[in-house]
């Protein structure tokens, strides 16, 4: 029984070493450098001032903002319709199924330059999105030049690019659920819409914490959107902290700063995710 | 499966006047598919206009109202993106870095989440979490210490530096931890007590069991490394060694971008990726579950 | 046991062998004493293949490598390799007009100051306004190449059919003038802007009045009279109903080729964009001089352009310059730019006939002539290393001004946030 002690170790080696070299160090030094600053090309160390600067940017207070509002409406929209898709793929009698997967999928695979230019073509003032409302006799939207319309443009594209994605997760956890709790609502004559509700929801918990988890990372990072269709504007109205740690760092030559935000933002998902996970936990 | 055999009855009970219910049924059914049709236009309508471009010359793609019919240009289309980029070099580089990453990663996560898995050790919790923390922090903050470190090494420009970095990926990790521990102790313990090693072990009784876990981690990893982008750009630095996201941001001039050869590229880019989903995607399905159900 | 260790050997040795296969660090720097690494985009490329063929005729063994990427992908690899202290850079980086201040500032020390080199003799072979932007404390450290004389494109066949003469427009309120009888006669727009993400328009007012975002002494002057008018012409062209909305280069572009708009005012550059981009619009286009703000003022200035800057971590510091003088300085060469609809700043080749022809697109019009006779007419101005705060924050002001803000309020608030950002 001996081996079984160094065993793990053995296993986990080469996972170690290259976390190590390849992840931490770079995390180390980038850490030491949200403490330093460029002076004349060279770095010098100014304590906390890089952290310190935060409380007072106002472009930084917008994108933390606008980052936790399309947080708050985008996830939780995200993953109802993930949820609701899920649920009707699960139908047995469905055909076509494979056919479904796989298209709702294929946002999540799309190549980001295929992506960014056609919403940005169709989110034109006179784009396709404006042709069908106005075909349906309603008004154009603005929809890359308004404060509001930019960030439901953005929620919108994201949750187009991501639902699919979760659905295939949902999908898999569902077909794992006992049939007998559905046949047994069916007797009792609950509809298939309390039965999602009160059982498929309740059932799924754990799925939807951890797609929820993922969501949050990668909402709080979130770049691809503002960076490709509004370019954080109008005004700093679509500005989120992704955006914001690369423009500091590329655009504006200042890492030590850039590494600043990017460490409030993983003190930030760090207690999102705690908290997301004593919320699911709490109800059990 | 056992679902599809519960269904017959399941529609038998409510029944009461059977055509009124088999017209509700009818009803519901074009409800449904046409909710799953409107859906499935929405998902994929970008990959037809991404067709539609690499058809066309540049400036249809601009063109109100929209071009929505393929053209005939898409040979001329493909030529000038071979000139330009030379397709088969980044077919190449692209196949080889986003292949032997799956393979490697493959084996050096699911030899960790195995350990952190199934075996009690001083640190199991830590590390676990370590990894766990990792994956909270934006990539853009550690691009230069790293890109410096392969520097230093004199790694840059190499078929490594585009692999190495994320063999250790901490999702990867996490993925198939969850699926371990849903393997059941006692047949580890009786394999043991049979006198088999504990590589034999996780080799011949462990890893069979996980194939949809592998399927699914294996997808996601070569997604992740094919649409690699903002790494393999800075770690490259010269043509020859391009990948195809890099190539095709390299069409992307101040003034001028012929959209024919970018939509051609996107399209070739894409197909790979498709491919590998739809070969994996039953896996992948189970795979997942595993992970979420814990 | 063992097996376990032969796997895990396995997994080091491939990973080893992985290391060793590629390309290894050739393109770092040099591999031999006479091969040369650049970067550059798309049109730039064939300009320098030749360079290198000409230049080779009389340094036999002379090896040039263009690595072609794309614009911004130039900037994140220039910015990661500046970052890292110079490493895995070229011998030959291609940084347009509105970044380069930006590196040259916050990198000092880290471009080959070519005034060492003897560069100055070239100086009256290029427009002031270029050696002023790529002049740092007296030295010069880029070579000038292609610049960004502005002017308005339009429709011919729009203004025909309104009956607007191009010729009898003179200044701004002249043009909002015609926009209007434009928009009337023939339903388009005068003119595609993305007044909320881009402030291009902003920025040739201001550099023909001969300021910027700073002043020559490098103080913010956002709040300057130049500025106030400049965005007065937004407003008003905002508030007459003459702008459809572009956002993003393509829908801009788009707005142009698929006959949306009258007008574009940009730099000579934007030839390449119209011609490639919308062929069937051929033989409907002009170019007239920017107006003035008043009667008989200045009609010319600049928007983009792009030089070439040697990094000092280059191996190769003799040949490097050496190839890029012959490079910046050759007739040839630069004639070969225009190819690419690149409008070149070396103000020798200006005679010949490739500038006094006439171009069929444009009705006929000797376009490139106009343009040249501009270039020596464009005030220089700083931009400054903190030229992208800036500008981030003019366009807020813009933004807000379209939303219905105060102009003298906006740019006083833009002028605070500047201050605020630089001084931190």
């Amino acid at each position: 029984m001996n081996k079984q002690k160094y065993f793990p170790y053995l296993f986990l080696a080469p996972a170690l070493i290259l976390f190590a070299l390849f992840t931490v160090y770079p995390i180390i030094a980038s850490l030491i450098l949200s403490f330093q600053r460029m002076e004349q090309g060279e770095y010098v160390f100014v304590g906390l001032a890089n952290y310190a600067r935060l409380f007072n940017d106002s472009i930084f207070t917008s994108a933390l903002t606008n980052t936790f509002i399309i947080f708050i409406f985008q996830v939780p929209i995200m993953i109802f319709l993930a949820l609701i898709l899920a649920t009707a793929l699960n139908n047995q009698l469905l055909k076509l199924k494979g056919f479904f997967r796989v298209s709702f999928f294929l946002p999540a695979v799309t190549s980001l330059v295929a992506y960014s230019i056609l919403f940005s073509i169709m989110l034109q003032d006179e784009g396709l999105f404006n042709n069908i409302l106005n075909m349906v006799g309603l008004s154009s939207i603005p929809w890359l030049s308004d404060p509001f319309w930019a960030k439901f443009s953005i929620i919108m594209a994201m949750t187009w690019r991501w639902t699919g994605y979760n659905m295939v997760i949902f999908l898999a956890a569902l077909q794992n659920l006992s049939t007998d709790v559905y046949e047994a609502a069916d007797i009792d004559g609950a509809g298939k819409i309390r039965q999602f509700f009160y059982i498929t929801i309740p059932q799924l918990k754990p799925v939807i914490l951890f797609v929820a988890i993922l969501s949050t990372i990668g909402t709080l990072q979130l770049f691809d959107e503002p960076f490709n269709l509004t370019g954080g504007g109008p005004g700093n109205s679509t500005m989120t902290l992704g955006l914001y740690i690369y423009e500091s760092g590329f655009e504006y030559f200042d890492f030590g700063y850039a590494s600043a935000i990017a460490y409030t933002v993983v003190v930030l998902v760090a207690i999102l995710a705690f908290v997301q996970f004593k919320l699911t936990e709490e109800k059990k | 499966m056992s679902n599809l055999v519960s269904n017959p009855q399941k529609t038998g009970k409510k029944m009461n006047t059977p055509r009124a219910n088999r017209r509700k049924t009818i009803r519901k059914k074009i409800g449904l598919y046409s909710v799953l049709l409107l859906f499935t236009i929405i998902s994929i309508f970008p990959f037809y206009w991404m067709f539609i471009g690499a058809t066309n010359t540049s400036g249809k793609m601009f063109s109100s109202p929209p071009t929505l019919l393929p053209g005939g240009e898409f040979m001329t289309n493909l030529t000038n993106l071979n000139n330009t980029v030379g397709i088969g070099r980044v077919l190449f580089n692209s196949a080889l870095v986003s292949g032997l990453y799956v393979v490697l990663a493959l084996a050096v996560c699911t030899m960790a989440a195995y350990a952190l898995a199934k075996f009690e050790f001083k640190g199991n919790k830590i590390i676990f979490l370590v990894f766990l923390l990792s994956m909270m922090i934006p990539y853009q903050a550690t691009l230069i210490p790293l890109f410096q470190l392969m520097a230093r090494f004199n790694l840059l420009n190499t078929y490594f530096a585009l692999i190495a970095p994320m063999l250790s990926y901490p999702f990867a990790i996490f993925l198939m931890r969850q699926n371990f521990l849903a393997f059941p102790k006692a047949l580890l313990e009786s394999a043991r007590l049979d006198g088999a090693s504990e590589f034999r072990v996780f080799l011949q009784i462990v890893l069979p069991s996980m194939k949809p876990a592998l399927a699914a981690t294996a997808i996601f990893l070569f997604m992740m490394q094919w649409n690699n982008f903002m790494w393999p750009l800075i770690a490259i630095q010269s043509q020859d060694m391009y990948t195809f996201p890099v190539a095709l941001s390299s069409l992307m001039g101040f003034s001028y971008v012929d959209y024919g050869q970018v939509m051609v590229g996107v399209t070739i880019a894409t197909v790979p990726i498709i491919v590998f989903f739809l070969v994996l995607q039953k896996h992948f399905i189970s795979g997942m579950l595993g992970s979420a159900i814990k | 046991m063992k097996k376990t260790f032969k796997i895990m050997a396995g997994i080091i040795g491939a990973t080893m062998i992985l290391a060793a296969c590629g390309n290894g660090s050739d393109s770092t720097g040099s591999g031999s004493d006479n091969k040369l690494t650049a970067w550059a985009w798309n049109v730039n490329v064939p300009v320098l293949e030749l360079a290198a063929e000409k230049f080779a005729e009389e340094n036999p063994d002379f090896e040039l490598e263009v690595v072609e990427m794309g614009t911004s992908d130039v900037y994140s690899r220039l910015t990661t390799g500046l970052q890292a202290g110079g490493q895995g850079l070229p011998d030959i980086v291609l940084v347009e007009d509105d970044r380069v201040q930006g590196y040259l500032n916050s990198f000092p020390g880290s471009f080959m100051n070519l005034s060492e080199k003897g560069f100055e003799e070239h100086s009256s072979d290029f427009p002031s306004y270029k050696l002023d932007l790529l002049t740092v404390d007296g030295d010069v450290y880029g070579f000038p190449f292609d610049g960004g004389p502005t002017g308005v494109f339009y429709r011919t066949d729009f203004f025909e059919e309104a009956g607007v003469d191009a010729d009898a427009i003179e200044t701004w309120d002249d043009l909002i003038e015609a926009g209007k009888v434009i928009k009337e006669d023939v339903g388009v727009d005068l003119i595609g802007l993305d007044l909320h993400g881009d402030d291009g328009l902003y920025r040739m007012m201001l550099n023909q009045q001969g300021t910027f975002y700073f002043d020559d002494e490098g103080e913010i002057n956002i709040t300057s009279e130049e500025s106030k008018r400049a965005m007065e012409v937004n407003k008003r062209l905002h508030e007459e109903g003459l702008v459809r909305n572009t956002v993003g280069w393509d829908a801009w572009v788009g707005s142009m080729v698929e006959g949306r708009v009258a007008i574009a005012p940009s730099g000579a550059w934007l030839y390449g964009s119209i011609t490639q981009q919308g062929p069937d619009t051929a033989g409907n286009w002009g170019v007239m001089q920017l107006p003035t703000f008043e009667e008989g003022g200045n009609r010319a200035s600049n928007l983009g352009g792009s030089n070439y800057v040697i990094p000092s971590a280059t191996d190769n510091e003799d040949l490097a310059y050496e190839f890029m003088e012959f490079f910046a300085t050759t007739d040839e060469v630069q004639l070969e730019a225009m190819e690419g609809g690149l409008f070149p700043s070396l103000n020798t080749i200006y005679g010949h006939e490739l500038f006094t022809q006439e171009d069929e697109f444009f009705s006929n019009q000797a376009i490139w002539t106009l343009f040249a006779d501009e270039m020596d007419d464009i005030p220089g101005v700083n931009y400054t290393g903190n030229f992208a705060i800036a500008q981030d924050e003019s366009i807020k002001a813009q933004s807000a001004i379209t939303n219905g803000k105060d102009i003298e309020e906006a740019l006083e608030e833009a002028n605070r946030q500047v201050e605020n950002r630089i001084g931190n």
